[in-house]
């Protein structure tokens, strides 16, 4: 080819590519350069703009500083963090849905007596919906019709209706969603709460008939399963300990784990806040301690972070469930008195304690049957299948084929999951919460990326709006940092 | 590959003489201005009355067209789409001002000072409500003229209180009144056991609460945020007490979830119609959506007040974008406002008050057709001469920022997560810090809150002193009315 000739390719090439070039450059390089440079100025809408072009001024890291010290800043912070709490549900939800799947693909051929239920309901729903109208009858029946359609479908196509269905929160806009929550959530009219108001005064019944057993028992039953799951791992953690797989960053980290919950049983029983610290961090003392004294089995190694990651990992669990339960036990005493009067379904999203669940729960939604779905499917497929056929002929439980087949094998899989969803879930909510809450109620919605908004469109202030972004930044490559240095990401790990 | 690249040039290039041959701009003879607004039936009656009225004066045609898909009314908290359109170049030729925007947008510089042609075409706003100058005119200079004016009243369902045998309340009435009026009607209307909440009201303004115990938003030169003062802190404890306790008002998001659509604004007008709120707290422009919403008997009251009685009043302006193709048209946009034909379609529409007060007396205020609305829209009308006060602002802070604190503020004590002392506090800290924030960074700012802090520490003397104050020292209108009220004011000249 001689040189004339692969001139014109290159230059051919170029231009096809051009257009994308100069988007990159003109939509993203340029203002990421740009926003970095107007972080460490006073660039304000209201002044600096077409038509008004006073000089900018170089203000280094005030903006940055004032940010620090902004009590909005930590709060929003705040809001974040605890929206990120939803991933591991997200994480475990997605891997269900793909498990649930898979399971369905490979038992395609026991479809028989769930095609004669089903067709029965299709036909029975068609014959009432003829009958009754579009009336109350008819809407009920509408959803017999549709839940039996899906049912036929899925058994007909071997799944593929299922994954596409899972997968549909993915295809639907954002606003479309948030909008149909927004209804779902409706205290008064949606169905959420007409499902919960029959539950929940059956329970306020219940709890009236023998106010002490709920009154005593759902704390001691709550408490009981903390202290179970509290001793399980400082067992299991004492365990690694002597087998050298952990370091005392990570017993550090299992520490704080457990005292977080404590802090916040402490805080909720009206202690303030200093003394639920304390109390927590005397928790976490005596674990660190009583760990570190114990005698270390001479011949094996660890490094400081040794097992770092596993531990982080297992906090994402451990800290929400002890959180719940920690709840339990406050709720039981209070329970008789409001059963009394009638125990009313929460205010989802005007309740400043519901809020930032209600949008949590609305994710995980979305979340199962999201692009993580999808790639617990395609790990799902690449796992050889001999590994199973080992584990069948040891005689492995389910449990135990899952816990020690399925799960490292998706090693991989998980802990890009885990990448993504911490960089989403700090940079995401913004869509979310405008849409739904508008940040409120008392700001307990507004994430970060909603401030950025705020102080930049709002408020004028590009310059502060940009530190607040770039400090974002700063986080999330933290994270992701902390993701690939403690993360597991090899199979065979 | 070459033909590949040629091809997708050539239909790009197609595709761009498409687009600009299908622009208004294009299928128009006449030139074409673009107005910021909602797409309602009043607002396209006015761009064909506005045709009809230029071949009136002789002038030549001009296009309006409503560019609704620019306009983001989302109340009180900014407007980003069309603060962002404006300071890039890409501004409608008219735009739509609502209450809280007009500081916003004009410090941006991307509206036209009318002030000189305002005063030579007679739409200055001499001819308008003295009450309402405060929202067209920003240190002295015109940024636009009304389409309207409204109060804030509360409108009230007749049928409601009689469903539950309670009396209507009185054309004025206190704070405690509405209390105790509100305490046995929601007894009444809600027994014991029953889910379905039906509320007093479905709102209130603490500006108007807080006004109503003579106090402002900011101080006399709108320097200093006072809402740290036990005044607001008596208000606050009401709104909890109303709210939480009483329940007389939903909160914000109860409000919202009430509504059977998504909107929680709009749902107001429909809970109001069917009786889940008794009242109403809304401007006269919700005669409009109650029409749809089938006949039932109405009829208005003052909100009610802590001592002073007093109603917020404001107006819709249309402002002209300082970037317009075609400002001279524009203005004469805004001249056909203060025309008698526009006001005359106010008037009849029922879109709030018409800007000439002359227009609210005329034959086209009482619709033959709704003859039950009359007796409604005069108490607006004589509200809007009599206790109107327009909204409090200050130079030195956006609205939008002190909007955000006062209402963080009060859902967190509705929540719970302060006293109403603490909320108090922290909205007046917050607003403090963000006017000395902006005047620290805005040597333009810094030299006229300097001279304002100077006339601030004067009037604190002279009250000291019981000495009467001059007018011209007081911006912000609430202490203007009080002032005067009490007699605190020197003499002034005859109007």
């Amino acid at each position: 080819m001689s040189t004339e000739s692969s001139r014109r390719r290159w230059l051919t090439g170029m231009a096809f590519l051009l257009p994308n070039i100069a988007g990159f450059l003109a939509f993203t390089l340029v203002p990421l350069v740009l926003s970095f440079g107007m972080a460490f100025t006073d660039w304000d809408m209201l002044r600096h703009n077409m038509f008004r072009h006073e000089p900018l001024s170089f203000t280094g890291l005030e903006n940055f500083v004032r940010l620090f010290r902004d009590p909005q800043f930590w709060r929003d912070l705040g809001n974040t963090m605890f929206l990120l709490l939803g991933l591991p549900f997200a994480i475990a939800g997605s891997l269900g849905a793909a498990l649930l799947l898979t399971k369905i693909n490979g038992r395609r051929q026991a479809v028989g007596p769930a095609l004669v239920v089903a067709t029965l309901m299709l036909v029975a729903s068609g014959l009432v919906l003829l009958r009754g109208g579009m009336a109350e009858q008819g809407v009920w029946c509408l959803f017999g019709t549709l839940a039996a359609s899906v049912l036929v479908a899925g058994v007909l196509s071997g799944g593929t209706v299922y994954r596409t269905l899972f997968y549909l929160p993915n295809f639907t806009a954002g606003v479309a969603t948030y909008v149909l929550w927004k209804k779902l959530y409706n205290p008064h009219t949606g169905p959420i709460n007409f499902g919960l108001a029959s539950l929940l005064d059956g329970v306020s019944s219940v709890v009236r008939t023998d106010p002490r057993v709920v009154g005593y028992g759902l704390p001691v039953l709550c408490g009981a399963v903390a202290v179970l799951l509290v001793l399980w791992q400082l067992r299991r953690l004492w365990r690694r300990w002597d087998d050298a797989d952990t370091g005392t960053a990570a017993i550090v980290a299992a520490a704080l784990t457990l005292a977080i919950p404590l802090a916040l049983l402490t805080s909720w029983q009206g202690w303030s806040l200093p003394v639920a610290v304390g109390v927590a961090a005397l928790g976490a003392a005596t674990i660190i301690v009583s760990t570190l004294r114990r005698p270390r089995p001479w011949g094996k190694t660890r490094t400081l972070d040794t097992g770092l990651g596993t531990e982080l990992g297992l906090a994402l669990v451990l800290i929400p469930v002890l959180t719940l339960l920690v709840g339990g036990i406050i709720l039981g005493p209070i329970l008789p008195a409001q059963a009394a009067v009638g125990i009313d379904p929460p205010n989802w999203l005007g309740d400043y304690g519901w809020a930032k669940p209600a949008l949590m729960i609305m994710a995980l939604w979305a979340a199962i049957g999201s692009n993580n779905m999808i790639l617990y499917l395609a790990g799902l497929s690449n796992i050889p299948p001999e590994l199973y056929e080992a584990a069948d002929m040891d005689g492995a439980s389910p449990g135990q084929r899952f816990w020690h087949i399925t799960w490292p094998q998706l090693a991989p899989v998980t802990f890009f999951i885990a990448v993504m969803g911490v960089i989403n879930g700090m940079q995401g909510g913004f869509d979310m919460a405008r849409t739904m809450t508008a940040g409120g109620p008392a700001g307990a919605t507004t994430t970060l990326s909603y401030l950025i908004f705020i102080e930049g469109f709002e408020t004028g202030r590009l310059g502060y709006a940009s530190a607040a972004a770039w400090v974002l930044f700063v986080l999330v490559f933290v994270f992701s940092l902390l993701n690939f240095r403690f993360g597991n990401r090899d199979a065979n790990d | 590959m070459k033909r590949t690249f040629l091809v997708c040039l050539l239909a790009l290039t197609v595709a761009s003489t498409l687009l600009h041959w299908s622009l208004p701009e294009q299928q128009s003879a006449a030139p074409v201005l673009y107005w910021v607004t909602q797409n309602d039936p009043v607002k396209r009656e006015t761009t064909a009355l506005f045709r009809d009225w230029l071949v009136a004066q002789g002038l030549p045609p001009v296009e309006v067209r409503i560019d609704n898909a620019s306009q983001q009314r989302t109340g009180t908290t900014g407007e980003p789409k069309e603060l962002i359109q404006g300071v890039s170049g890409m501004g409608g030729d008219l735009i739509d001002i609502y209450l809280y925007q007009m500081e916003l947008f004009q410090a941006t510089g991307m509206l036209m000072d009318v002030t000189e042609i305002a005063r030579r075409e007679s739409f200055d706003p001499s001819v308008t409500y003295q009450a309402i100058n405060t929202d067209i005119v920003l240190d002295g200079r015109q940024y636009g003229f009304p389409r309207n004016a409204d109060v804030v009243m509360c409108w009230v369902n007749r049928d409601t209180f009689a469903r539950y045998g309670q009396p209507e309340p009185p054309a004025r009435w206190t704070m405690d009144e509405f209390e105790e009026r509100g305490r046995r009607f929601v007894a009444a209307a809600n027994p014991p056991g029953s889910r379905k909440r039906i509320f007093f009201l479905n709102r209130v303004w603490p500006s108007t609460l807080r006004r109503g115990l003579g106090l402002s938003t900011y101080n006399e030169t709108a320097t200093r945020c006072t809402l740290d003062d036990p005044r607001n802190v008596e208000v606050m404890k009401r709104i909890y007490r109303w709210t939480v306790e009483e329940k007389l008002i939903p909160t914000i998001q109860e409000q919202e979830a009430l509504a059977a659509d998504a909107s929680g604004w709009d749902s107001s007008f429909s809970l109001f119609a069917t009786g889940r709120f008794a009242m109403l707290y809304e401007g006269l422009w919700a005669i409009i959506r109650l029409r749809p919403k089938g006949d039932f008997r109405l009829s208005a009251v003052e909100p009610f007040n802590g001592g002073f009685p007093n109603a917020e009043i404001g107006c819709g302006v249309v402002s002209v974008y300082a970037g317009s193709k075609h400002p001279e048209l524009a203005l004469q946009f805004l001249r056909f406002l203060a025309s008698k034909p526009f006001n005359r379609l106010v008037a009849r529409s029922g879109d709030s008050l018409p800007v000439l007060p002359s227009a609210a007396k005329s034959d086209d205020f009482h619709p033959r057709d709704h003859p039950g609305e009359w007796a409604a829209k005069d108490v607006f009308a004589k509200a809007g001469r009599e206790i109107g006060i327009a909204a409090s602002k200050s130079a030195f802070v956006l609205p939008s920022i002190v909007f955000r604190a006062d209402t963080e503020a009060i859902e967190s004590m509705l929540a719970g997560r302060m006293t109403p002392e603490e909320a108090a506090r922290t909205t007046a800290n917050r607003v403090n810090s963000e006017i000395a924030l902006r005047v620290r960074q805005d040597p333009t700012l810094r030299r006229s809150y300097e001279e304002r802090v100077k006339i601030q520490q004067q009037i604190e003397a002279r009250r000291a002193a019981r000495l009467p104050v001059p007018a011209s020292w007081i911006s912000d209108p609430f202490h203007l009315t009080y002032y005067r009220a009490h007699g605190w004011l020197e003499k002034e000249a005859a109007p």
